[in-house]
Order: C-alpha cells, then structure tokens, then sequence
C-alpha cells in the first residue's frame, strides 16, 4: 500500500470502522466483473478498497476524502448488474451500498415508499403488501434495487396506468459532497412536511438521474411510486404467429388506457422463462415445451374490481382476436412461471440469462410500426454472423421483449443475445455482432435508450454532449464519479463528438 | 479438482440470487450476512474460484478466511437451483479442498483437523471417555441391539450435546427401544471433515467407522446429529457402508405414530422451530421434527419467516461449530439473527433437532439481552419433558 492509500484507509477507518472496509484482492475481485464484462475489450484494475457506508453521512465523509485524494469512485447499491455499469474502470473507490438497506417509510395515503439504495424489489414488495400496495412490475429480478437498477438505468416495463416516471423525490450525495434533495424535498420544509412531489421548482432535477449511472451522485435516498393492490389481479395470455400483427394488437389494446401492464416476447424467450435450465440442456424435453409455446406472446395485466376485471378482459378480447390473436394454453406449472414473471421481481426472470450465462441485450426505443422492420434487422444481423444456440447449436434466434411506453406511442424493443461464455470464439463474433446491430439500430432507426451505447454516442449532437458535460463538471470538478466507464458522459462522450 | 467445476464457475451469472431467499425476499447466507463484502457471499466466492482457476488470485489465509467461513447450509444453492440451474456451493467445496491441499486453512479449523486426527475428536477428549456422558443413565455399550445409538462428539463431549443426547436416551429406554452406543470406541463422522475438504483424513475416518460397524454388526444406527446421518446417509454408502441410517427424530416420529411414545402436556407452550441444514436442506426432511413437537398436547408451533427450505442458518456447519469463524460482530452474528427471528414470532422457545444448532444459538439469547425471554431446547428435551 503506498503512503496516500496508507493515509486515506485510515481516514475511512475513522468514518466507517475497519470491518467495512477491505483491501484485500479475495473481497475486491468480486467487484471487478459482471455478466457483461465478457465482451469488453478492456481489462479491470483491482480497485484499492472497497467500503460499505451505512448512512448518508458516511457516504458524504467518503466522497469528501475521494475529492481530497482524488480517487475514482464506483457505487453500487445491492450489487447485481448485467451491463457493466458498475464496474471499477479505473480502479480507486467501490462503494457498496447494501448495508444501507432500511425502508424508512411506506405511506398508504401517497403510495409511496422512501427507501435507501440497498433495498431490493424484493424487499420493497414484500413490506408494501402489507399495506395492500405492491411495487409497480419491473422486468428485473427480485434481488436487483431500485435505486440501482431502475433509476440508474432504467430496466422496467411500462403500460397505460404506471408511466416511466415512478420516482418522486430524491436525496443524494452530489460529487463534491454536498447533499441535495429534489422535488418537494428541496425546500428546508418540504423535506419534513412533503417529501411526496416530484415536480417542484423550475426543471425536473429527479429526473436529471435517471439514467446516470452515477455520475452525478450517489442516492442515498429514494421516494418510490408504489400501486394500490386491486381486488381482483388478473393476466390475460395471447398467442400470434407473426409479430406485426401482435404489436399492432398491443398497441389497440394498450389505448383502451386500461392495462396494468403489457408485454410481448417471442416463443424463444418463453421458453427460458417456461423451462428450468436442467430442462433446457435435455434437447428432446426443450423441443417438447418449445412445441407448446406460441410464436409470439401477448401478455396483459388487468386489474380492478371483478366487474370491472370481467369487463375489461371482454374489451381485451374484442381488440386482440380480429387482429389475429388467440387465447394461449398453458398448462398450470408453465402459466404459475409466467404470472410469476409477468408480476415483475420475479426469481424466473433470471432463467432467461441461464443456463450459460454469456447475455448481451441490444435495446433500442421506437415507434411502435418499426418494430418488426427492427426485428429483422437484428435477426439478419445474428444471421450474418452465424451466431449459434448454446444449446441446440442450431442458427441463434434472438429471445425478443416488446414493451410500450405511453399508450404505445413507442414501444421499448430488446433482443436478448445468448452465448457460452467458455466459448472464446463465440464471445468475439457476438462482440462484433453487437457492434453492428447497435449501429444499424441508430443509424438507420435512430432508436435511443437511456442506457447509450458506443453508436448513439457518435451522432449525439454537441450541444446536447455540452449541456450533460457541463453538469457533470458542475458538480464532479474533480471528476470522481464512474470516470472510464462506458456510459462515462465527460471526455468519453466529448471525444466520441468531436470524432464523429 | 477444481477445473472441473469450471462450467459452474463460469456460467455463475453474477445475478446475487444467492443472497436472498425467495420468495420470502430476505437474507439468506449466514457468512454474508455476518462480514459484508461479497466475497463472503456465494456470488464472490464463485469470482474467487474463478480467479484462482486462471492464476489471478493467489491463495493465501486471507482467502482462506473469505471460503472457509461458508457454513455448507446449502442455501445458496437452495436459491440459484430453481433459478439458474447452477451448483455453488459444490464449487465452494470444491475451492475448499483445493484450499486444504495447499496448506491455507484457518488455524481454528486446522486445530480442528489435528483433533480430530489425533483424538477421534475436536474436543481434544481421550477416547475412552467417549461413553461417559452416559454413565448412571442405565445405557448400554452395542452388543447387537437393534440400533446402535450414535451421538457423536457433542454427543460426547459437549456439555450442552451430552444433555441433548441424556434426553434422547430417556426417551429411547422409554419406548423400550432396543439400542447400545460405541462409549470409547466411537469416532469422528466425518461430515465436517468433508465438507471442509480434508479428504484423506474424511476417508480414514470413514473406513474406520465402517470397519467397527461391521465388526460389530451394525446393521441400523440412529443419529443425535443431522450432520452424521448426512454422511452415514451419503457418503459412507459410496465407501462401502451396509447400514441403514435413521436421524432421531425420524426413529421418534414412528414411535409416537406407533403408540409406543405418548406425550402428554408440555410446559413449553409456544415453540419456533429451527430446521438444521443437514436434516432439512441437505436430506430434505422437514417434516419429521415438526410431526414430534405436533404430537405434544398444548404446544403451539409457530414458523419464522425463513423455514424449511429457506431456514436461515445458525452458523455453525463446514466445521465452524468448533471453529467459530463467524464468531463476534455485533448484531451481525448469525446466530443472533436467527435468535431475534425466532424471538420476533412469540415464541418462547426455539426449538431445534441438532446439537450443533443447540451449542451455537445457545449464548445468542443473553448477547441479545434476551435471557431468560427465549430459551433454544432440543426437540429430544422438549418430548422427554412431555413423556
């Protein structure tokens, strides 16, 4: 250890105590990889220590001693990532957050929660029900937070009742160690006597997080929309053989604004969710489930009281059969799963990443008619790069998730990419395969997503780069925050414009 | 070898489905809970396995610290099983005995092994005084009886297992059940030995007690402790065990069906019950200590939060027992976790069907500040009150 690390672990020992905080390569290795770090084409340092704050005051004495050291920090909230974004890309802090873990508040009259960074959806779900509340579906698992892996990158799907949005207010540790709260928080009275407003002075500062991954701050603190539980909760399962015609069935049903939810996904992708993993490897057991499983899959989440439920299935009914769809059967294992899954937090969710692990997902936001033209596109694209199943070591067919946002005013398009991670050769055509299909995803669709890739930052356009560098500088002048990764929005993005 | 768990290790997902128990969404692994970093945790673990497959990490007492403080509940693979399909903790093992084979064990659990080499046991105790805790109690040494009786070392040697395995006992002469013990011939099982990776001496051990249960003809042993019937059960067939195998509870269970045990009242009226991993993760009995404690007249069973399968462990498997790597820490500590679970149900008693369960929750009440509020008793206790 050289004589500034030996200074700077005894100040964190004066903070946090020295059984959170280590130094030793067994506890940081941990932190050096996820599921993505596969495909990356650099390697990671070991970082210098790893802390676990407990408290908003530790996190700001730690981000003060990283200004005064000059050290990178890398924070994480419950510590499940697929996409490389928490990763230490240049070594220095990594600040674990799962101790921070308590939901401070769960309030029936606003429906909503305020909660600190390391609980998970889980955890949330479970409190909230007691309070006839639960949280809003997300796609994720159950064992991922909000804060982290909703806020920061936006992994969730939407429908006509719950917009994106469901943060309200929050409180964070800015980079230089001041601490803000938004909203109606951001008052010297609206922290005690209404903390339940997002949308309070001038521009929407919530929503300057979302999608940051950090690099404006470290929440500490989360108000969270929650839902009423409804007397009768229902999912209504469809089945189509071709995609266009089940987008367009979604989109119908969707502007009925009565939803709880939609989501459509292709029979590869229910056949994960519908098949354990040991199943999955028996070739002849997944070719039977693979035959009782759609070509494509509607499913819609209604709720209410019984009337209402009766009604809205009927209405459902009468947007989607002329369009081509028709009830789906599943047996009651397989439509147990799915509900599971469909109900978000969802421990099946993870079997859509099993049983090899190599995931990489290109995700891309457009309208709902580009759709089908997008799917071709990155079908044609694994295609031409002779992507092979893990599995069966036929051609690879993309697991595929269609989600609207707004009444289907777009709809959120993702394509998952499985691969054997052992297979080195696989790993590099799927890394250049990736590369392509998220160009041909910007270029020729202008498709976004919050979470931007190497392709959407090449054609950001300077002024917007300025504005979101200008931030980052504003309240990171030391640039401590997430400095080298991917999603870095300073001299990465900068570079990538001046580039481009 | 480790290299051949490398799919395992490989397709680990990095997804912390490890950490929680579902669908109670609560924490589920004992050493993760007590230190922190994810390297206490099965998901840090694998990436440590990992890392020293491909020569980035080199083993050392710190690592060994950060593998050796698994418990082995199985727990986190109880979680990533129905998920992902993968087997951590067979890796963990595994990193365990690749550990064991380059000298880098804690030096509690080398003592451990050195005793139990040496002695036949970790409590460092002569061997014949392997039968003492039964003296007065009108037990008698195998001589061909239907069961051999085999207590093990808490059984043994500890004070609180030598009460555990008195009560068992009382209960087996009171259903005149035909039964004898090995006294100064018993030996180590094994289980923990295994499960830390000592092989060479597990084996030994193995061959040994299998060479006096022939000896003596043995043809049905019943266990005080769900660890021994775990490897009695598993691991000894494989070694060329011929015994069949029994844990008290499910000897006991058959006995009150039976009619040859009749309960009667019991003073403990609210119990919580605690399953030991050995009985319920790792040989999926769930059910056998329950059905006992249900058959006493006025006791009112209540479950924790985190039961059967997804019971939270009391720290004290992998040889931790004796061990006590996960010892300290504050309101942290495993044992006391699951203390104030069982506490927070209204219950009065915590309930449990293993001696090692017994030893290491048995000091969390008072660290707690609940003494003389919530009291750990073994189920054998509990029905020999009853009886």
């Amino acid at each position: 250890m050289t004589a500034q690390a030996a200074d700077l672990y005894k100040e964190l020992v004066d903070i946090l105590g020295e059984e959170n905080i280590s130094s030793e390569q067994a506890d940081l290795i941990p932190y050096m990889k996820d599921s993505y770090t596969a495909l990356m084409r650099k390697a990671i340092p070991f970082p210098d220590f790893v802390v676990m704050p407990g408290s908003t005051g530790e996190v700001q004495g730690i981000i003060r001693l990283a200004n005064k050291y000059r050290i990178p920090v890398y924070p994480r909230s419950f510590g499940v990532n697929i996409a490389g974004s928490a990763v230490p890309y240049a070594g220095g802090l990594v600040l674990d957050l799962k101790r921070m873990n308590r939901i401070l508040e769960i309030n029936e009259d606003t429906m909503t929660a305020f909660i600190e960074p390391g609980v998970s959806w889980g955890q949330l779900r479970k409190e909230a029900r007691k309070k006839r509340l639960d949280i809003i579906p997300i796609g994720g698992p159950y064992d991922t937070s909000p804060v982290g892996n909703f806020l920061l990158t936006n992994i969730t799907p939407y429908s006509t009742r719950y917009p994106a949005d469901r943060a309200v207010t929050l409180e964070a540790v800015l980079p230089n160690g001041e601490i803000i709260r938004t909203g109606s928080q951001a008052t010297r009275t609206g922290a005690e006597l209404n903390p339940y407003f997002r949308y309070a002075y001038g521009p929407d500062i919530t929503g300057l997080f979302r999608g940051s991954l950090g690099n404006y701050g470290i929440i500490t603190r989360l108000m969270i929309r929650l839902r009423p539980l409804a007397e009768v909760e229902k999912n209504v399962y469809y089945a189509f053989d071709s995609l266009e015609p089940a987008v367009e069935a979604m989109k119908s049903v969707e502007r009925l604004e009565i939803t709880r939810y939609s989501m459509l996904s292709n029979r590869h992708l229910s056949l994960r969710i519908a098949a354990h993993p040991d199943e999955l490897r028996d070739a002849a057991r997944r070719d039977a489930i693979m035959a009782g499983l759609p070509e494509y899959q509607l499913v819609v989440g209604l709720g209410g009281k019984s009337r209402q439920v009766e009604l809205y299935e009927e209405m459902v009914a009468e947007e989607i059969i002329p369009r081509g769809g028709r009830e789906a059967g599943f047996d009651d294992a397989t439509r147990a799963v799915m509900d599971e899954m469909t109900e978000g937090a969802s421990q099946k969710v993870l079997r859509m990443f099993a049983p090899y692990a190599g995931f990489a997902a290109v995700i891309g936001c457009v309208p709902a008619a580009r759709a089908k033209d997008l799917n071709a596109a990155i079908r044609e694209t694994v295609k031409k790069y002779g992507l092979k199943d893990a599995l069966s070591g036929q051609p690879l067919e993309p697991e595929l998730i269609v989600i609207p946002y707004d009444r289907c005013s777009t709809v959120y398009v993702e394509h998952e990419i499985l691969y054997d991670p052992l297979d080195s050769e696989g790993v590099q055509l799927v890394n250049n395969c990736l590369r392509e299909c998220y160009a041909r995803l910007v270029m020729n669709y202008g498709a976004v997503h919050t979470m931007p890739n190497r392709s959407l930052l090449r054609v950001v356009l300077p002024s917007y780069a300025e504005l979101l560098t200008g931030i980052k500088k504003m309240v990171d002048p030391n640039g401590i925050m997430m400095p080298g990764g991917p999603y870095t929005l300073e001299e990465q993005l900068k570079a990538e414009v001046q580039g481009g | 070898m480790l290299a051949e768990f490398r799919e395992n290790i490989y397709h680990c997902l990095k997804c912390g489905a490890c950490r929680i128990a579902y669908p109670e969404y609560t924490p589920i692994c004992p050493s993760g809970e007590r230190f922190g970093f994810d390297s206490y945790y099965a998901i840090g673990r694998m990436e440590i396995a990992r890392a020293v497959l491909e020569g980035r990490l080199e083993p050392g007492e710190k690592m060994a610290h950060r593998v050796f403080t698994c418990t082995s509940c199985g727990a986190c693979e109880e979680q990533c099983r129905p998920a992902v399909g993968n087997r951590p903790l067979k890796v963990i093992e595994e990193l365990k005995a690749d550990l064991v084979e380059k000298g880098f064990v804690p030096a509690n659990l080398r003592n451990f092994l050195k005793n139990v080499h040496l002695y036949g046991n970790p409590y460092q105790a002569p061997r014949e005084k392997g039968g003492e805790w039964a003296l007065g109690s009108g037990v008698k040494e195998y001589r061909g009886e239907e069961y051999l009786l085999y207590v093990g070392s808490e059984g043994s040697f500890d004070p609180r297992g030598q009460k555990i395995a008195l009560a068992l006992a009382g209960i087996l002469q009171k259903a005149g059940v035909s039964f004898g013990i090995l006294g100064s011939r018993e030996n180590c099982d094994g289980n923990e030995v295994n499960r830390i990776g000592e092989r060479g001496l597990f084996e030994a051990l193995a061959e040994e007690n299998i060479r006096i249960f022939k000896e003596l003809g043995v043809k049905k042993v019943v266990t005080l402790s769900p660890h021994a019937y775990n490897t009695f059960k598993n691991d000894y067939p494989g070694l060329g065990a011929d015994f069949g195998v029994v844990h008290y509870t499910q000897l006991i269970r058959e006995l009150i069906a039976g009619g040859k045990l009749v309960p009667k009242k019991s003073p403990a009226a609210r119990v919580t019950f605690h399953d030991p991993c050995f009985l319920g993760r790792h040989n999926q009995d769930y059910q056998s200590a329950r059905e006992v404690l249900g058959a006493v007249p006025g006791l009112e069973l209540v479950e924790m939060e985190r039961t059967r399968r997804n019971s939270f462990c009391c720290s004290g498997g992998g040889g931790n027992c004796y061990a006590d790597l996960l010892g300290g820490g504050g309101d942290r500590n495993p044992a006391r976790i699951r203390v104030r679970e069982a506490y927070g149900t209204g219950a009065r008693v915590l309930a449990t069907a293993c001696p090692a369960c017994a030893v290491m929750l048995g000091d969390a009440p008072a660290a707690e500040g609940l003494e003389g509020l919530i009291e750990i008793r073994d189920v054998a206790e509990i029905l020999l009150e009853a009886l």
